[in-house]
C-alpha cells in the first residue's frame, strides 16, 4: 500500500461535495469535448472499399459486405491472433470480455460488431469456445485485409507486403511509423454499406485509440487507486490475463467477492 | 446518408487531423483521472445493512478480501416488476469484467432498493452472477443520491451533487469506497447521470459508427435500449 493512499485527506461530507463539484465541472467539460470529437469523427470523409475481401467463419466463406448482416454499419475489432499462435492475445481478450455484453445491443441499433483475426478459423472457434464468448469472429487468413488495415505486419527480413516505402524493420501503425513490434497489432475499423451494396471505410483507430472499449478501465478509473499499473511498461501488460487464467476465480454471488 | 468519398491520401490527411484531437482528448482524460485520485475522502460513519443471497451484510463486508469497492447503483425500485433497461445494458458487461477488477484488488457489487426476492428473480432471468444486494431496509440509496422522495422530486437540484433532476424515483450512479487496515470505510467517489456513460461499453463503440448514437428522434436518448432477452432478434 502506498503512503499516499494511507495519508489521504479526509473531509466532512459538505466540504467533500465542494471538492467533488469542482471535479464534476471538469468531467462535464471533458464529456462535451468528447462529444465534439465524436461529431468530427462522423464528419470524416469515407473511402470506398474496392477490394473483394473474403473471410472464413461460422457461416463459411463471407465477403466484407456479407459481414454486415442486415445492418448498415459494421465495426471490426482487429483481434490479435496470428496464424501460428496457439491462443488469442490476452489484452485483446480483456477487451473482448467487455465487448461481448455490448454486442446484442449494438446489433439492435443498426451496428454489427465482430472480431477479425488472421488465425485459421478452426483455431479461432476453439479459442472462442474456451473463452465462452458469443460475438461473431471470422478469419482473414489468405486475404490482404489485416495488412491493408495496418494491423498485421511482415517480420523484418521477410520482405514487405506493404505498398508504401519504408525502412526495413519499420511498420506503418496508427497513422505513423514505428519499429516492428509484433506481427499482429490491435485496432478497430468501421465500415458503412449503402443501399446499392457499396461498402465504405469510415474510420480506423489503433493503439490507445481503443482504450475506451476496455470497459474494465472505465471502472478502474473511478477507484481510489486508479489503474495502479506498476509493471515494467506501466500498462495493462503488467497485470491482465485471460479471464480463465487468473489465480482467483471471478466472484460469484457470494458476499463481497471472496 | 453519404459523407464525402475521397482517395486514400485525402482520407489519411483528414484522419490524421482527427487523430491529433483524439490524442489531445486522451491526454486530458489522463489528467482528469489523476485529479480524481487526489480527491479527498469522507469517512462513512453510518452502519448500512444490505440483504444478499448469503444473508445480511454490512458495507465493510461487501469489500470481501479487497480494499477497494465499487458499487453500481442499479435502478430497481421496490414496486418495480423488473430492473431498468439501461442499467441492464451496463450490467451486461459487468460479469465479464468482474474477474479483471477482482485481480486489481477491487470488489464490485450492484445495489438496488428492490427487495432481495425481486432482485434474485430478475438476476436469474438475465443470467447474471455478479453480487447484487438490496438496500430496501436502509438509507444507503438516499444517502448516496440515487433514490428520491416525492418531496425531493418536487424540487430542483437534488441529483448529481445538486446540479440536476431525474425523471424517476431511482437514478443511476456509481460509488467508490476504500477500506483501510483498521476496517474504516471511506467514500472516495460517486458519479451520476452521464458520469456513468463510460461504463456502458455500447456507447464507446457506437460513437465510432458513422451514424453515431442516432438518438435525436427518440423520446429520450436510450429509448432504443431493451433488456437483452427482449430484442426481437435476440
Amino acid at each position: 500500500m502506498s503512503t499516499a493512499i494511507m495519508d489521504h485527506e479526509v473531509l466532512t461530507n459538505a466540504k467533500w461535495i465542494e471538492a467533488r463539484k469542482e471535479l464534476l465541472k471538469k468531467e462535464k467539460e471533458l464529456t462535451r469535448q468528447r462529444e465534439e470529437v465524436s461529431r468530427l469523427r462522423r464528419e470524416l470523409p469515407w473511402e470506398k472499399v474496392e477490394k473483394n475481401y473474403v473471410f472464413d467463419g461460422p457461416c463459411g466463406k463471407e465477403t466484407l459486405s456479407d459481414l454486415f448482416g442486415t445492418n448498415s454499419q459494421l465495426i471490426v475489432y482487429h483481434f490479435m491472433f496470428g496464424p501460428e499462435w496457439s491462443e488469442g492475445c490476452p489484452f485483446c481478450s480483456f477487451r473482448a470480455d467487455g465487448m461481448d455484453g455490448a454486442e446484442i445491443h449494438l446489433r439492435n441499433h443498426d451496428v454489427t460488431l465482430l472480431a477479425v483475426s488472421r488465425a485459421p478459423y478452426a483455431k479461432i472457434a476453439a479459442f472462442k469456445e474456451r473463452m465462452g464468448w458469443k460475438f461473431k469472429w471470422v478469419s482473414s487468413l489468405g486475404s490482404d485485409f489485416n495488412f491493408d488495415y495496418h494491423v498485421s505486419f511482415q517480420k523484418p527480413g521477410q520482405g514487405s507486403a506493404d505498398e508504401h516505402a519504408r525502412a526495413e524493420g519499420q511498420i506503418e501503425y496508427n497513422y505513423g511509423t514505428m519499429p516492428f513490434f509484433s506481427e499482429e497489432m490491435p485496432g478497430t475499423s468501421v465500415f458503412y454499406k449503402d443501399e446499392n451494396g457499396d461498402v465504405f471505410h469510415t474510420y480506423s483507430s489503433y493503439a490507445r485509440g481503443g482504450e475506451e472499449q476496455l470497459i474494465a478501465y472505465s471502472y478502474l478509473d473511478l477507484t481510489p487507486k486508479g489503474r495502479n499499473e506498476t509493471g515494467p511498461r506501466r500498462d495493462l501488460t503488467g497485470w491482465v490475463k485471460h479471464h480463465d487464467t487468473y489465480e482467483t476465480p471471478a466472484a460469484g454471488s457470494c458476499c463481497g467477492g471472496h | 446518408m453519404q459523407n464525402a468519398v475521397v482517395s486514400r491520401s485525402e482520407w489519411l490527411k483528414a484522419r490524421k487531423d482527427l487523430l491529433a484531437k483524439e490524442k489531445d482528448l486522451t491526454r486530458q482524460k489522463d489528467a482528469l483521472n489523476r485529479e480524481r485520485l487526489s480527491l479527498p475522502w469522507v469517512k462513512v460513519e453510518k452502519e448500512y445493512v444490505f440483504e444478499g443471497s448469503q444473508g445480511s451484510t454490512s458495507l465493510a463486508d461487501l469489500f470481501g478480501s479487497k480494499d477497494q469497492l465499487l458499487i453500481y447503483h442499479f435502478m430497481f425500485g421496490p414496486e418495480w416488476e423488473q430492473g431498468c433497461q439501461s442499467c441492464s445494458m451496463a450490467a451486461d458487461s459487468i460479469n465479464a469484467n468482474l474477474v479483471h477488477l477482482n485481480a486489481r484488488d477491487i470488489a464490485l457489487a450492484v445495489v438496488s432498493r428492490a427487495p432481495l426476492a425481486k432482485i434474485e428473480a430478475f438476476r436469474g432471468r438475465m443470467g447474471w452472477s455478479f453480487p447484487w444486494f438490496s438496500a430496501f431496509a436502509n438509507e444507503f440509496n438516499q444517502d448516496f443520491g440515487v433514490s428520491f422522495t416525492p418531496e425531493q422530486r418536487a424540487g430542483k437540484g437534488y441529483y448529481n451533487f445538486g446540479t440536476g433532476q431525474h425523471p424517476s424515483e431511482e437514478a443511476p450512479g456509481v460509488s467508490a469506497f476504500y477500506k483501510n487496515g483498521a476496517g474504516d470505510v471511506f467514500h472516495t467517489y460517486s458519479s451520476y447521470a452521464r458520469g456513468v456513460e463510460g461504463l456502458l461499453g455500447v456507447y464507446s463503440l457506437i460513437d465510432l459508427a458513422p451514424n453515431g448514437r442516432n438518438e435525436d428522434a427518440l423520446v429520450y436518448p436510450m429509448a432504443w435500449v431493451r433488456h437483452h432477452d427482449r430484442y426481437q432478434t435476440a
